[in-house]
């Protein structure tokens, strides 16, 4: 018989398993069932933070069916990501995809739960998200109490079978498109693009935990009067913003001129309206940078130039 | 949806890939169909059964036979009442026997099933008639029968309802990976391989296994 576009299609997709399989480890470091991690160096192990649930006692079975010791190299609660350090053996990386993510690509969700192999589950990319609040349900590695932050995000039709958490997206020639958790959305599974996720690698390899800018100001969100609102530029117009209702000894709102009573709306021109608006914006990158910070001060608005410190 | 609706409904703006890839869908129902056959107990509604030999053996799930051996109705609409061959709960699969010369079995897979495979479930969804629904190969597994038995399992994303229970489940070429075996929960659609099909079936014949005397007390899942 002619191998027809079926035949073809059914192979491609094993394949496209197969291969994306051989950076799929199964990460034992929870009680009840294992979860997937993926290879992102020969050897570091790049899983979901929610399933680490012991710093100790981790082990990783490896494609190969070898088992190996691993530690716990950093974890960053925010995206729900960890990053783990083999010890005594080496794996296949995986392979970034080349292309982004596109709403309506045919994707693979692959696992490895068990000693049983490889699993897998098939769909779509149903929708690229974009920013995200999630909500981690693990507070005791929580850094800040409002949840996870990502960028981007994707979802997908794939049915995340119990332990697919940490494991790989693949696209149909066996790259990785991102990282599947269900611990960042209330237990629904989403999926953390690969530039991202490999960026708090990166990050996590390097310094063992994701820089954080930080202000030294405690704050609490108000609604900001109409008639204030009016003063703002209209990039900045918002219902609320982050009054400051302390300012740490020392920090760096102390020494660049922030007082009680400001209300922070904007940094370096983007609007400031939650905390979370305010986390995000205090990046990795911002540490020892002079960035202007917006506020409403006795009802006039100012900008103040604040060299940001780390965390 | 009946298999021969969707697929049928081709329309012209498909590009060359989509007609091909539409086409050869089309050909594997075709091909598949005619060995499905539907199940109809005394006092419950329609299993499915798959043909497995052209003198009238029709393979299904144990727990689709009831008491009483059902009236198989094969794809011509012909309406036949069946011989209990042979019954395992252990590995829920039971051969059943009309009289019938001339139908068309399906060929068992002869290449070991590979995981992200296309796979296809023939069965009556909710006594939907001739059902196709497809998925992937997710997962070789090992279950646990009721008596502490290890047996090897199929696990698709391939939704299911009762009504497939019995039904082939098929790799692109149309030949036989296993039979659905319906089970709670949507995302857990198991289906028990061919390798224990046919072990089963050649036990059967050989005399080795008859119909037990002591029957199954209901129709759960023995997994």
């Amino acid at each position: 018989m002619m191998e027809n576009i079926l035949v073809q299609l059914s192979d491609a997709l094993a394949t496209a398993a197969e291969r994306g399989g051989e950076s799929t480890v199964l990460v034992n470091a929870r009680r009840r069932i294992p979860a997937s991690g993926i290879v992102y160096n020969t050897d570091q192990i790049l899983t979901a933070n929610h399933v680490v649930e012991h710093d100790e006692d981790i082990s990783i079975l490896l494609p190969d069916g070898t088992e190996s010791p691993a530690t716990l190299i950093g974890r960053d609660p925010a995206s729900d990501l960890a990053l783990l350090k083999l010890e005594g053996a080496t794996a296949t990386p995986a392979e970034q995809a080349k292309i982004p993510a596109r709403v309506g690509q045919i994707t693979l969700a692959l696992g490895r739960p068990s000693k049983e192999g490889i699993e897998a589950s098939l769909g779509t990319i149903s929708a690229i998200g974009r920013p995200f609040h999630g909500h981690h349900g693990h507070g005791r590695h929580g850094r800040h109490g409002g949840g996870g932050l990502l960028d981007r995000y994707l979802r997908t039709d794939c049915i995340p079978y119990p332990g697919f958490s940490g494991g790989p997206l693949v696209a149909a020639d066996g790259t990785v498109l991102g990282l599947n958790t269900s611990g960042l959305a209330r237990g629904a599974a989403i999926t953390i693009p690969t530039d991202i996720a490999w960026k708090v690698a990166e990050s996590l390899a390097k310094h063992g935990h994701i820089r954080q800018g930080y202000l030294g100001i405690r704050s609490q969100t108000v609604e900001i009067p109409t008639a204030m609102q009016n003063v703002l530029k209209p990039e900045q117009n918002a219902e609320t913003g982050l009054l400051v209702i302390g300012i740490e000894d020392e920090s760096p709102a102390a020494k660049d001129g922030l007082m009680v009573g400001d209300i922070l709306v904007g940094m370096n021109g983007s609007p400031i309206r939650h905390h979370d608006d305010l986390f995000a914006q205090l990046s990795g990158e911002t540490i020892g940078q002079s960035m202007p910070i917006d506020v409403l001060r006795g009802g006039q608005p100012q900008t103040i130039q604040v060299v940001i410190g780390e965390r | 949806v009946s298999a021969k609706t969707e697929f049928n409904d081709t329309n012209g703006a498909l590009t060359p890939f989509l007609g091909a890839f539409t086409q050869s869908l089309n050909e594997l129902v075709e091909r598949v169909l005619p060995s499905l056959v539907s199940l109809r107990g005394r006092r419950w509604g329609a299993g499915a059964g798959i043909v497995w030999r052209a003198d009238g053996l029709i393979l299904t799930n144990n727990h689709v036979v009831g008491r009483h051996p059902p009236v198989v109705q094969l794809q011509d609409d012909r309406e036949v009442e069946s011989r209990l061959v042979a019954r395992d709960p252990d590995v829920d699969l039971a051969l059943l026997a009309i009289e019938a010369s001339d139908l068309t079995p399906l060929e068992p897979a002869n290449t070991s099933p590979r995981i992200g495979e296309m796979v296809f479930a023939f069965g009556h969804p909710w006594g939907q008639r001739n059902s196709v629904t497809s998925g992937i190969l997710s997962a070789m597994l090992i279950a646990h029968s009721q008596n502490g038995k290890q047996i090897p399992i199929i696990r698709s994303d391939v939704s299911l309802a009762p009504g497939n229970s019995g039904g082939p489940l098929v790799n692109v070429r149309g030949e036989v990976l296993g039979l659905s075996t319906m089970i709670m929960g949507g995302d857990q659609s198991l289906a028990i391989p061919v390798s224990m099909m046919k072990d089963f079936v050649e036990e059967a014949l050989s005399g080795k296994k008859y119909e037990s005397r002591h029957h199954q007390h209901s129709s759960e899942r023995v997994l």
